[in-house]
């Protein structure tokens, strides 16, 4: 009824007892059990009865071999229950029925019947149990039952008894015992123990959604390297070989022997040698152009897209690392995040440049200000501001429409427009962090416990 | 860009106007502005040296509110003042002219006076090299005729601020700005100098003498620009004279530059340039007419005249950074405000794509993080020091200006960062596992590489290789890709348990637990196995693949 196995209802009871909480009485049954010989003679008939019946159909005489061969193993069990009671004579080879067929039937009756009582568990008579017992056709067992009993009304009980579980386990479920369990409340106010993850860096995820943004509108993202010639860094943008932002005060130079960019530029050189001598009036030199630094704006990697001159519309961007001439403190690294965009086509226009920047502070949930600006390689030029969650407005970005110099160095026909800027600055006003080291924190229980801003 | 700082009741005497407005204007002129203590502190691109005085900020503002439009050419008289100009090989080219009726009428305006000659001296003179600027009280100059000359360095003047006269040889050596500029224009034994009536008036680039000084009363200015670049020293020349000449009352001396290039200066001729409104509207994407293009341009003080299809533009001779269609074409827009341009939507419907190396760092974020390892970002400036400690000294790029030691070079190996950033976290609950994905650059035979790497590390009480093994193995059986180890060896890791990472026959990356005697060197007192992969050439077994 209760669809438990008997050993766990066992332990179960026994724990009830053990609490009080009902009786057991044991109560020891000896029943007699037909064994295989006594339910055969439950079927095909006790051996004597089935001599009975085929000497019967004989006439009351067959001989001993038939008789063998009739009854194949009940042959002499038969004859010998059969000749002690009298009912039967061997002699010379044949078996002969001395008494009439319905006499010897009631001879055996009273056994058959023990028999039958015993296969439906009744009583039996002691003597015949013994002989059946005796012939092998029955058993004796003993039968423990258990009988238990509640010690009070039910209804008390219930209000009183717990069989408490703290883990609900895979072994109550495949047995069912859970039924027997209550499990008991938890505080759910309390504290669990601490568990700690591994988590992406909050930089990164910011970096990685910036990159998402340019690619849903359709850039094409490219990298380049990071130890730049100057002939990209600053001669592809038109920026002057003696003007003061070249100087070692700004940018990091590297340890490396320069290359040659006439051998490996050759073309571009001669474009930009030109467009130099003719707008700054000085003598443009190969060699300060073929100088190794650290690349210090992004730019560079829009500069080398351009001359490669691809086919418009463009739309490309980059996101790397630069590197300045600056002492580390709370706003300022020597190395950090730009990006950096272009993009372009025949009739392409400034107010086309102001939509995308536009479109680009909306999806990064910014609203902008445009401020004209100055850049040496472009013309117009615009500065973007953008408002941060808290009220201010930050200077975020520079941009404008290349200078027709620097498309003529490119050996580019069509208008572009570019933008850039640092993603370390706006990383941390989105997140709050006053100070921008610790977006390069040593702490990984930092990172790991860093809010994540949805 | 150069911060300017002026004297706030001087600015809005000239501009009769409120702080915030005057900011709110500022700000479409390129400048964002402050007050702070009296000063109104204002940053001016360097594309507009006219506007690093207060007459030329107010001009710029009166200009585009259309108070005063277009160009007037100043009233101008003979000065009676002559210049020879002697063969003067470091610095050869001159000029001059008066300014009459400026009247330093206060401390002020002096103070700004010189803040702009410092300013123009650093931006157009880059730095005096190529142009330099002489302020004179016109009034105390010894004489008419002028000449500029070499002369040896043994002669004697009475420098700016000396109380007797030294020779110029001891400026030179001594005195701070004769350190600084003296060796610019010097030659052997021989320096350039202004002389008038043989006295020495100035020592361009270095200083003036005392004689001309300029000081509150003085009346009119005598203005000279010594330059290696004619172009350059013209320009100069006209920014200054067309500021001073702002002040109520002033007007031009022209002075008379003999030399075979020279003639009367200052040569206040405005460029002129010739386009079509449909060139502008081409650059800007907006639609303005000849009359609406004339009447923008004459609010940013240019002077236009139109002559049927075409504009013939002056363009104010202070405003040298003006060359074409795309200068005129950014004042347009300025004079019709930015934020009143309406930005257009350009959409070509490109498809946008990231760079193979972010899908496959995007990949393998997601992977190492489900491992249990914690994206950190570190610089890829580095010490020597810790490189030393790894035997990575050798492969590694120097910085030739640093600005602080432990900047100085850049990791030729991402899990330097990795080892340096673990010494933060002994403390950390164990175990510590870190990832990170960046740049490395690598001097090698034939100059320098670059590289996108991977590297993980593990720290614990206890460390096996089989810590770093198992991710790194599972990691790139995720990418699909076919690798073998072999055993390696590299100088941080022990020998025996350092294995190298192959496929196709190339060297992928390495795993191995670090040397103890690295560990202590870096005073880590816990075991560390770390393995780095290089995302540059997996990309390419991937695309092989």
């Amino acid at each position: 009824m209760l669809g438990v196995d008997k050993s766990s209802l066992a332990s179960l009871i026994m724990l009830l007892r053990d609490r009080g909480v009902v009786r057991v009485i044991e109560e020891v049954r000896v029943l007699c059990r037909l064994t295989s010989r006594g339910l055969e003679a439950l079927s095909r008939g006790l051996p004597e009865e089935v001599l009975i019946e085929y000497l019967s159909s004989k006439g009351g005489v067959a001989g001993l071999a038939d008789v063998a061969e009739a009854l194949g193993d009940y042959a002499s069990v038969a004859l010998g229950q059969a000749r002690r009671r009298g009912l039967i004579v061997v002699q010379g080879g044949s078996v002969r029925l001395v008494q009439d067929p319905v006499v010897a039937r009631s001879v055996i009756r009273p056994l058959r019947g023990a028999l039958e009582s015993c296969s439906k568990l009744g009583s039996v008579e002691p003597g015949l149990l013994r002989e059946l017992r005796e012939r092998g056709l029955v058993e004796e067992v003993k039968e423990r039952e258990l009988v238990v009993e509640l010690v009070e009304d039910p209804r008390s009980l219930l209000g009183r008894v717990r069989v408490e579980a703290s883990r609900l386990t895979s072994r109550m479920l495949q047995d069912g015992s859970w039924r027997m369990y209550r499990f008991r409340a938890y505080n759910v106010e309390a504290e669990p123990p601490r568990v700690r993850a591994a988590r992406l860096h909050f930089l990164q995820e910011f970096i990685e959604v910036i990159r998402d943004v340019m690619k849903e509108l359709g850039f094409k993202e490219v990298r380049g390297p990071i130890v730049e010639l100057e002939l990209f860094n600053f001669d592809m943008l038109f920026q002057a070989q003696d003007h003061p932002a070249r100087e070692i005060h700004d940018s990091l130079w590297v340890k490396a022997e320069p290359l040659d960019v006439t051998r490996l530029y050759s073309g571009l050189v001669e474009r930009v040698a030109k467009v130099h001598e003719s707008g700054w009036r000085y003598k443009w030199s190969p060699a300060i152009a073929s100088r190794l630094m650290l690349r210090s704006q992004t730019t560079a990697v829009s500069a080398r897209t351009l001359t490669l001159k691809p086919r418009p519309p463009i739309r490309f961007f980059t996101l790397g690392r630069v590197y300045r001439h600056d002492v580390v403190d709370a706003s300022h690294l020597p190395e950090f995040h730009q990006l950096d965009g272009i993009e372009g086509d025949h009739g392409y226009t400034f107010r086309d440049l102001l939509g995308t920047l536009k479109e680009i502070c909306g999806r990064l949930g910014l609203e902008v200000k445009f401020k004209p600006g100055y850049f040496p390689f472009t013309e117009p030029s615009v500065e973007g501001y953008v408002r941060l969650p808290n009220g201010r407005w930050l200077e975020l970005f520079g941009a404008g429409l290349f200078r027709p110099e620097v498309l003529e160095m490119a050996g580019v026909d069509y208008p572009v427009g570019a933008w850039g800027f640092g993603i370390e600055r706006l990383a941390a006003a989105y997140y709050g962090i006053p100070d921008i080291r610790i977006l390069y924190t040593y702490d990984v229980e930092y990172i790991r416990e860093f809010r994540v801003k949805v | 860009m150069p911060v300017l700082r002026f004297r706030a009741e001087r600015v809005y005497e000239l501009l009769n106007m409120e702080p915030r407005e005057l900011s709110e204007i500022l700000f479409r002129l390129k400048c964002e502005s402050e007050e702070s203590e009296g000063y109104l502190e204002v940053e001016v691109n360097a594309d507009r040296p006219d506007m690093f005085m207060g007459e030329g900020l107010a001009r710029a503002v009166k200009g585009i509110l259309g108070v005063e439009v277009g160009w007037r050419k100043p009233k101008v008289v003979d000065s009676g003042f002559k210049l020879i100009v002697e063969d003067v090989p470091t610095r050869p080219y001159i000029v001059a002219a008066v300014v009459y009726n400026v009247n330093i009428d206060s401390s002020y305006y002096l103070e700004e006076l010189i803040q702009f000659q410092e300013k123009l001296h650093e931006g157009l003179g880059r730095r005096r090299r190529k142009a330099a600027i002489g302020l004179h009280d016109a009034d105390k100059m010894p004489g008419r005729t002028l000449r500029y000359a070499m002369a040896p360095i043994d002669v004697m003047f009475k420098p700016l601020g000396y109380t007797k006269p030294v020779k110029a040889r001891e400026v030179l050596e001594r005195d701070e700005k004769g350190v600084e500029y003296g060796w610019i224009s010097r030659s052997g034994d021989l320096h350039p100098f202004i002389f008038s009536d043989n006295e020495i008036i100035t020592m361009p680039p270095v200083l003036n003498s005392d004689i001309t000084k300029l000081e509150v009363g003085t009346r009119s200015i005598f203005i000279d620009v010594t330059s290696t670049d004619l172009q350059v020293a013209e320009a100069t020349l006209n920014i200054i004279v067309s500021n001073l000449v702002e002040r109520p009352g002033a007007y031009v001396g022209i002075v008379d530059v003999i030399a075979p290039w020279g003639g009367p200066y200052p040569r206040l001729k405005p460029k002129i340039v010739r386009l079509r409104s449909v060139d502008v509207n081409r650059v800007l994407g907006s639609s303005l007419s000849d009359v609406e293009v004339e009447e923008l341009l004459k609010r940013m003080g240019y002077n236009v005249r139109i002559e049927g299809e075409i504009l013939e533009i002056e363009v104010p001779p202070y405003r040298v950074d003006v060359e074409g269609v795309v200068d005129v074409a950014e004042d347009i827009a300025i004079a019709v405000g930015y934020e009143r341009l309406n930005p257009t939507l350009w959409q070509p419907g490109m498809r946008g794509e990231y760079h193979g190396l972010t899908r496959l760092s995007r990949s393998i974020r997601l992977i190492l993080v489900g491992l249990g390892f914690t994206e950190v970002m570190r610089l890829s400036l580095t010490s020597p020091q810790l490189l030393e400690t790894l035997g990575l000294r050798g492969e590694a790029l120097e910085v030739l200006n640093p600005v602080q030691v432990e900047y100085s070079v850049l990791r030729p190996a991402i899990v330097a960062s990795l080892l340096d950033l673990l010494t933060g976290n002994k403390h950390s609950p164990k175990p510590v596992k870190v990832f990170e994905i960046g740049p490395i650059v690598a001097r090698v035979e034939g100059g320098v590489v670059e590289d996108e790497r991977l590297g993980l590390a593990v720290m614990d009480d206890e460390v096996s290789y089989e810590d770093i093994q198992a991710p790194v193995y599972y990691m790139l059986r995720a990418l699909g890709v076919n690798f073998t180890v072999r055993p390696a060896t590299t100088p941080y890791t022990i020998n025996g348990r350092t294995g190298e990472v192959v496929v196709g026959g190339v060297k992928l990356g390495i795993l191995g637990e670090v040397k103890p005697e690295v560990l202590e060197k870096l005073k880590l007192e816990y075991p560390v196995a770390v393995a780095e992969i290089s995302l540059g050439k997996l990309l390419e077994s991937l695309k092989e693949y």
